[in-house]
């Protein structure tokens, strides 16, 4: 398995050996040495607006394979890298905010909203983004991206946990997420609090976010 | 009392009990417990004079009270946030550097002399005044300058956080500070502080942050 | 309180205050960019390089008539807070050395230092005995040749050659639309497009930034449009057409 070391709080070193894979969003790329090699593939799932541009409701991320044998750093903008280690564990991350993963890691996308039934408000104009996550199960390293330092709220049977979707980063453990949202008169026409919408957790885990409500 | 606690540099994690403390419209990131957020509307503090007062000075300052029981994680866009406990005095803030104050604080707009029209940022200042908890954001840690008679003190607007104490605040359209402005830098005149007190700045312009 | 408060007097000198900002003491004169300036306290003057006041020995210093623009000397006695767009700050100090760094990243230097544009468009390259300030988006880190970079992503080097071109083939080939790409047609990131640096030396690199408009290097382009006959100028008409309609 390749070996990740936070350089900094923005830069993430891979150091990549003979048949292992590592996946990064295109643009994450920053430095290599050594005999490495970079081939473009896309994911099957999809996200919304930011991150490099390009990527557009509906569309395939792009993303990009590392193979060979050498030294990659991975950072992404000025944002900070949080490195998460799994063990026969799954990561849920908000798919713009995942920086790059182990190849022997399964991805895979969920989709935020359906649950709450509020889908078609999700996907409007109202939150101002989607909630397109990605789940890495299995063992293997992830780096996610955050805008400053992510912190960590731990969810237990006791909590009442409710994340901002904007500051929403990942999760990981047996977490159940739900979108609620409190959408009186006020809120829809732009004279609420800018609280209305929040993720409501329960069950057990741990979850990331972050201390900011930009959109990557 | 809403106790104030910083997590890191970046997070305000206010503990409530049944209580409510005001905070910058939009800035919780998480919540643990029963807690709901109401916008200072015309309910807001000072009644509709107050909101109407709002309005017309400019001051793009919309806070919300939080109330419940719980705790909750205020942050925004990453900034740092700097707790200054007030006991009594008044401190000056820019609108935008505002993120969190206990209740029981108030908060004015002052008028604060003629300033360009190319700031943008109206002719007056929000004080906050009273006992009490304030949080200051930053975009950097916030840096203290201390004023007293004999040693003014010159700020680039941008960099203009906060300050208190017996200051006089002029605005100096010095000829030679225009030249040292780059071209993306709205204010062509200096922040001149003289007297005894406080200037509290951020290591970066306003507006001109990292883009993201 | 849990704000660094600080007095003329207890302010660093020539130090870091935080990461994120550096004080200067000025005495005499002292190179700045514009607009980095957050503080002083003191006496200062601010004048823009081709002013008549400023000594000859000054200006010859600095040789990179295209940037002469963004920097201004700064005379007089006092303490001068900078700071920059809230990127790190890092002082570095060159014995008889060189330094090349990113144009707008260089925030403030010696006047004992020579200033010269480097052939790399939006570098300017330092060379001497003196100190200067460069900022970075995130902490500087450091890495030795043979390394290929993301161009965003570069800081600067000292000492190796200046970096060459590295466009990656075998990603072109698989990329969807590798024609477009290839041409710059597309936003182009680092898998495609490297600065592919060899020999002794060091690379200081960053998380890469957003690629805001450079004047500088807006002025660059523009002086080489002298070089051009009207076909050329025609072609670079479209070109900036079809770029102008991609944007969204």
């Amino acid at each position: 398995m390749p070996s990740y070391s936070e350089i900094n709080s923005k830069l993430v070193e891979v150091a990549v050996n003979a048949g292992e894979q590592v996946l990064a969003r295109r643009g994450a790329m920053l430095a290599y040495t050594g005999d490495v090699r970079f081939k473009p593939t896309v994911t099957a799932g999809s996200g919304v607006g930011g991150f490099v541009g390009r990527v557009v409701r509906g569309e395939n991320i792009p993303m990009m394979i590392c193979e060979g044998r050498g030294k990659v750093l991975y950072g992404a903008l000025g944002l900070h890298v949080t490195h998460v280690a799994l063990s026969n564990d799954q990561l849920t991350v908000e798919a713009d905010k995942l920086l790059c993963y182990d190849g022997t890691l399964q991805a895979g996308t969920v989709f935020l909203g359906d649950k709450g039934g509020f889908k078609a408000v999700v996907a409007g104009q109202m939150t101002g983004q989607g909630l397109f996550t990605t789940q890495l199960s299995g063992s293997g390293n992830a780096v996610m991206l955050s805008h400053g330092p992510v912190f960590v709220l731990d969810v237990d049977g006791q909590s009442k946990v409710a994340v901002d979707p904007q500051a929403y980063v990942g999760h990981t453990g047996a977490i159940d997420i739900k979108l609620g949202a409190s959408v009186g008169w006020r809120e829809a026409v732009g004279r609420g609090s800018g609280e209305a919408f929040q993720l409501k957790l329960s069950g057990s885990g741990q979850v990331f976010v972050q201390a900011s409500e930009e959109r990557l | 009392m809403a106790t104030f606690e910083l997590d890191g540099s970046r997070l305000l994690k206010v503990r409530i009990d049944g209580e409510t403390f005001k905070a910058l419209n939009g800035s919780m990131v998480a919540y643990d417990g029963d807690v709901s957020f109401k916008r200072q509307g015309i309910g807001g503090q000072g009644g509709v004079k107050g909101a109407f007062k709002r309005k017309l000075t400019g001051e793009s300052l919309t806070l919300m009270d939080v109330s419940g029981t719980g705790v909750v994680y205020i942050a925004n866009m990453a900034m740092e946030i700097n707790l200054v406990q007030l006991a009594g005095e008044r401190i000056w803030v820019e609108a935008s550097n505002l993120v969190a104050l206990e209740a029981k604080l108030k908060t004015d707009q002052k008028f604060n002399g003629l300033r360009g029209a190319t700031t943008g940022q109206g002719l007056f200042t929000t004080t906050v005044h009273g006992q009490g908890t304030v949080a200051l954001l930053s975009d950097g840690p916030a840096i203290g300058l201390e004023v007293d008679q004999g040693t003014p003190l010159n700020v680039d607007p941008q960099a203009y956080v906060a300050h208190k104490g017996q200051l006089q605040q002029n605005f100096v359209t010095d000829v030679t500070w225009r030249t040292a402005i780059g071209q993306s830098s709205g204010e062509s005149f200096q922040l001149r502080f003289q007297g005894q007190g406080t200037v509290y700045i951020q290591p970066a312009e306003r507006d001109a942050g990292i883009d993201v | 309180m849990s704000i660094q408060t600080y007095t003329a007097q207890s302010l660093p000198s020539d130090d870091n205050i935080n990461a994120y900002s550096f004080c200067v003491d000025v005495n005499g004169e002292y190179f700045t960019q514009r607009g980095k300036m957050i503080a002083y306290y003191g006496q200062l003057k601010f004048e823009a390089l081709t002013a008549g006041s400023v000594s000859s020995l000054i200006a010859s210093a600095f040789s990179a008539p295209l940037y002469a623009h963004d920097f201004i000397v700064v005379t007089g006695h006092g303490k001068l807070i900078l700071g920059d767009r809230g990127f790190d700050i890092n002082s570095y100090t060159l014995q008889d050395g060189n330094l090349t760094v990113r144009a707008p990243n260089l925030l403030a230097f010696d006047p004992a230092l020579a200033l010269k544009q480097s052939i790399i468009p939006g570098f300017l390259t330092l060379l001497g005995t003196g100190r200067f300030l460069a900022s970075s988006n995130g902490p500087v880190h450091f890495i030795e040749p043979p390394v290929r970079v993301d161009p965003q992503a570069v800081v600067g080097w000292s000492d190796c050659p200046s970096p060459c071109h590295h466009y990656d083939a075998a990603y072109m080939k698989g990329v969807i639309g590798a024609a477009q790409a290839f041409m710059g047609l597309g936003p182009s990131s680092g898998e495609e497009h490297q600065f592919d640096f060899t020999g002794a030396g060091t690379v200081l690199m960053q998380s890469s930034e957003t690629v805001r408009e450079s004047e500088a290097l807006v002025r660059e382009m523009e002086s080489q449009l002298g070089l051009l006959g009207t076909p050329s100028l025609e072609h670079l008409q479209d070109q900036i057409q079809q770029r102008l309609g991609q944007q969204r």
